[in-house]
C-alpha cells in the first residue's frame, strides 16, 4: 500500500512542483511582502508600513465602498434574474430550449475585451443604441461615462449581462434535480404554482443559490475587467475604482508590491468573511 | 366516500395508445388493486383518475360526477406516490399540514386533522423530524398521513411499497389493510406485485398492454382466470403450462394428449366450447395441484432439478421432457437434484387454454 502511494506521489511530483512554485509560494511570498516597505531598495521589513497606510487610505476606502456597493446591488439582482431565467428555461412550454440555453451561456465565452468594447459603443453618449432607445421613449440622454452613478450602473449592467446566464444554467441544473412528483403532490394539495415556487422550489434550490452567491461574491470582490476596460480605469475620477483595480494600480503601475499585497489579502479576507456570513445565514436548520 | 367509474377510458401519448378503452366500476368503500407487468398502463390509469394526466377519450366519474375536466385538487382524491414525494425541507408536521395551511384552512381544524393522522399511523414521535431523518417505512407512513389529512373520498396508491425491503413491505401491507378497514373509504392501489394484490384487494383489475384482462375477487381470479395471462400472472410460483393437443371430443369432454410427456392422456370435461380434434391447446396446472402418482387422472414422470425448501412447503423445479415444471409437495422435502418421481394431474384441478391463450371451459 505504501509503495503504491509512493508511486502515485512520484507521478504527481511534476504537478505538485509547479503548484508549489506558482501557487503556494506566491501566496506565502505576497503575505510576507505585505509586511515590507517595497518602495525602498532594498525592501525592508516594516509591518505597519502597508497595513497602516491601508487603514488610513481614502483611495482604499473609495475602492472598498465601490466594490461593496456593486456586491450589495448587483449580486442579488443577478441571482434573482438567474432564477427567473432558469425557471423559464425549465418550462415545458419553451420551444428550442437548447438554443436559449446556449444564448444565456454565450456571454461567458465572449472575450472580455470584445464585450467591453461593444458595451462602450452601446452606451456611448452620442452614438450608442442605449441612449437612442432612451430618447425614443422620451428619456433624455445619459452620459454613462462622465458621471459616477450612471458609470456604476453601467458596470453592474455589464457584469449582470455577462454572468446571469452562467448562474441560470447552474440553477437550472438544481431545478431539474427537484423531483416532479413533489410538485404533483403539491398540485393535489391545491397549492398554486406561485406558492409552489416560493414554498417548494426556492427552499429546495437554496444550496444551489448559496453556491452561486458565493461564486459571485468571490468574483465581485476581484472585479477588474469592467471598471478597467468599460469605464476606463475606474473612471470618472476613481468613481468606479474597485479593490481589484486599486491592487493593479498599486502593484503594476506604481510597482508598490507591498501595498498591493496588503490590498490582495484584504480582498481575500473580505471574500472569506462575507462568504462565511452568507453560509451561516443560509445554513440548514438542525 | 365515493364510487369511481371508468367508462371506455383511452390514453394516447402522441399517436401511441397506451390504454385502450378501460371500463372499470369501483364501488364506494371498495379496495381495488390494479395489477400488471411494467408498461401495462396501470400507473397511467391511476394518474388519469388523479387528474395528473389528461384522458384522451372516455369518462372518469367520481361520486357520480364526471371529472374529465375537473382540476386534480378538486376531485376529492389523495395520492400516495411510489417515491413518497415528501417535501424534503419540511418537518413531518409541516409535510402533513402544508396543503391545508396553503389553502387557509382554520388552524384548529388543521391541527385536529394532523393529530388524527399522526395517531392513526403512530407517527406522533416523528413530527419534528425531516424526511431524510426517517426510515423508508416511516416516510411511507408520512406520505399516507399527508393523504389522510385531506380527508379524501378516494385514496390512490401508486406502488407505495416497492421501495421498501421485504419485511417492511409485509408490515406496511397489513397497515394499509387496517387503514382501509378503519377509514372505510374507496382505495385504488397500483402494484406489479401479485402477492400485494392478492392480500390487499377486495377486487383485482389485471391489466396487460393497456387492456383490462379480467376484474374479480382475488380467489376468483386465482381459481377461474379468464385467460392464460391472468392464470400465469396471479399465483406464486406461477402456473405450469403444458403443451397439449385435442385427440378426441365426446360426452361433454375432450381427450387431451400431453405432447411432451410420451403421449400421456387426460379426459377433461368441458361445458362451453369443444375445440376441433387436432387443435393445439395448453393445459395449466398450479404447482400445488400436482398429486402423488396414481391419485390423479394422468401420471407424468419428472426429474427433480432444484428444490426450494421454504419450511412449510417445498417447490421442486423439475424437468419433464422440454418443459420445466414447478411442483409443490409436502414430500418434496426429501427430493434432491436428479431424483426421478411421478406426479399426477387431476382434470378438475387443471385449466385448458387455446393456442391464443383464451380459456376453454
Amino acid at each position: 500500500m505504501r509503495t503504491q502511494n509512493a508511486t502515485a506521489y512520484r507521478f504527481l511530483t511534476p504537478y505538485l512542483l509547479i503548484f508549489a512554485i506558482f501557487w503556494i509560494w506566491p501566496i506565502i511570498s505576497s503575505f510576507i511582502i505585505s509586511f515590507q516597505a517595497t518602495r525602498t531598495v532594498p525592501w525592508r521589513f516594516a509591518p505597519a508600513f502597508n497595513w497602516g497606510r491601508l487603514i488610513g487610505d481614502p483611495a482604499f476606502y473609495n475602492a472598498l465602498k465601490n466594490t461593496l456597493l456593486i456586491l450589495v446591488i448587483q449580486v442579488p439582482v443577478m441571482i434573482a434574474l438567474a432564477i427567473v431565467m432558469a425557471v423559464l428555461l425549465n418550462s415545458p412550454l419553451l420551444k428550442a430550449r437548447g438554443l436559449y440555453r446556449f444564448a444565456f451561456f454565450a456571454p461567458v465565452v465572449v472575450g472580455e475585451v470584445a464585450y467591453s468594447a461593444v458595451f462602450r459603443l452601446m452606451f456611448s453618449l452620442d452614438f450608442g443604441i442605449v441612449n437612442k432607445l432612451l430618447n425614443s421613449v422620451g428619456i433624455p440622454k445619459i452620459d454613462w461615462f462622465s458621471n459616477v452613478t450612471p458609470a456604476m450602473a453601467l458596470i453592474m449592467i455589464a457584469v449582470t449581462w455577462r454572468w446571469a446566464g452562467y448562474n441560470a444554467i447552474i440553477i437550472l441544473a438544481g431545478l431539474q434535480s427537484i423531483p416532479e412528483d413533489v410538485y404533483e403532490a403539491a398540485t393535489l394539495d391545491r397549492v398554486s404554482k406561485l406558492k409552489q415556487f416560493f414554498h417548494i422550489t426556492l427552499p429546495l434550490l437554496k444550496p444551489v443559490i448559496v453556491f452561486c452567491a458565493v461564486l459571485s461574491i468571490i468574483g465581485t470582490m476581484q472585479l477588474f475587467t469592467e471598471p478597467f476596460l468599460i469605464t476606463e480605469r475606474g473612471g470618472p475620477g476613481g468613481g468606479t475604482e474597485t479593490l481589484g483595480l486599486l491592487l493593479y494600480r498599486q502593484g503594476f503601475r506604481s510597482l508598490n508590491f507591498g501595498y498591493a499585497s496588503a490590498v490582495a489579502y484584504t480582498m481575500a479576507g473580505l471574500a472569506i468573511a462575507i462568504t462565511l456570513v452568507q453560509l451561516w445565514l443560509m445554513r440548514e436548520p438542525k | 366516500m365515493a364510487a369511481v367509474t371508468l367508462t371506455n377510458v383511452i390514453k394516447r401519448f402522441g399517436v401511441f395508445e397506451v390504454v385502450h378503452g378501460a371500463n372499470i366500476d369501483i364501488a364506494d368503500g371498495e379496495f381495488v388493486v390494479f395489477v400488471g407487468p411494467s408498461g401495462c398502463g396501470k400507473s397511467t390509469l391511476l394518474r388519469m383518475i388523479a387528474g395528473l394526466e389528461d384522458i384522451s377519450g372516455g369518462d372518469i366519474a367520481i361520486g357520480g360526477k364526471v371529472m374529465n375536466d375537473v382540476e386534480a385538487a378538486d376531485r376529492g382524491i389523495a395520492m400516495v406516490f411510489q417515491s413518497y414525494a415528501l417535501y424534503p425541507h419540511m418537518t413531518v408536521e409541516q409535510n402533513l399540514s402544508f396543503g391545508l395551511r396553503m389553502n387557509g384552512n382554520p388552524k384548529a381544524d388543521t391541527e385536529r386533522r394532523v393529530k388524527r393522522a399522526a395517531e392513526i399511523l403512530r407517527i406522533d414521535e416523528l413530527m419534528q423530524r425531516r424526511p431524510k431523518q426517517l426510515s423508508g417505512g416511516q416516510r411511507q407512513r408520512v406520505a399516507i398521513g399527508r393523504a389522510i389529512v385531506r380527508e379524501p373520498q378516494v385514496f390512490l396508491f401508486d406502488e407505495p411499497l416497492s421501495n421498501l425491503d421485504a419485511e417492511l413491505r409485509v408490515q406496511m401491507r397489513v397497515e394499509i389493510s387496517r387503514l382501509h378497514k378503519e377509514l372505510g373509504v374507496t382505495m385504488i392501489y397500483v402494484t406489479h406485485d401479485q402477492t400485494e394484490a392478492m392480500t390487499l384487494a377486495d377486487r383485482i383489475v389485471v391489466l396487460k398492454a393497456g387492456n383490462v384482462e379480467q376484474i374479480g375477487a382475488p380467489l376468483d381470479l386465482y381459481d377461474d382466470p379468464a385467460n392464460r395471462f391472468v392464470a400465469g400472472f396471479i399465483g406464486s410460483p406461477k402456473m405450469n403450462f403444458l403443451g397439449a393437443k385435442i385427440v378426441d371430443t365426446s360426452n361433454s369432454a375432450a381427450i387431451i394428449e400431453l405432447v411432451n410427456h410420451g403421449g400421456a392422456r387426460l379426459r377433461k370435461p368441458l361445458r362451453e366450447a369443444f375445440p376441433a380434434i387436432g387443435a393445439e391447446v395448453v393445459l395449466g396446472v398450479r404447482p400445488e395441484h400436482f398429486f402423488e402418482a396414481g391419485q390423479g387422472d394422468c401420471d407424468i414422470p419428472v426429474k427433480a432439478d432444484v428444490a426450494e425448501h421454504l419450511g412449510s412447503v417445498s417447490y421442486v423445479y423439475a424437468n419433464a421432457g422440454p418443459e420445466e415444471l414447478i411442483v409443490e409437495r409436502e414430500a418434496s422435502r426429501q427430493r434432491a437434484s436428479g431424483d426421478h418421481f411421478t406426479v399426477s394431474i387431476k382434470a378438475e384441478r387443471s385449466l385448458l387454454f387455446d393456442k391464443a391463450g383464451a380459456r376453454i371451459r
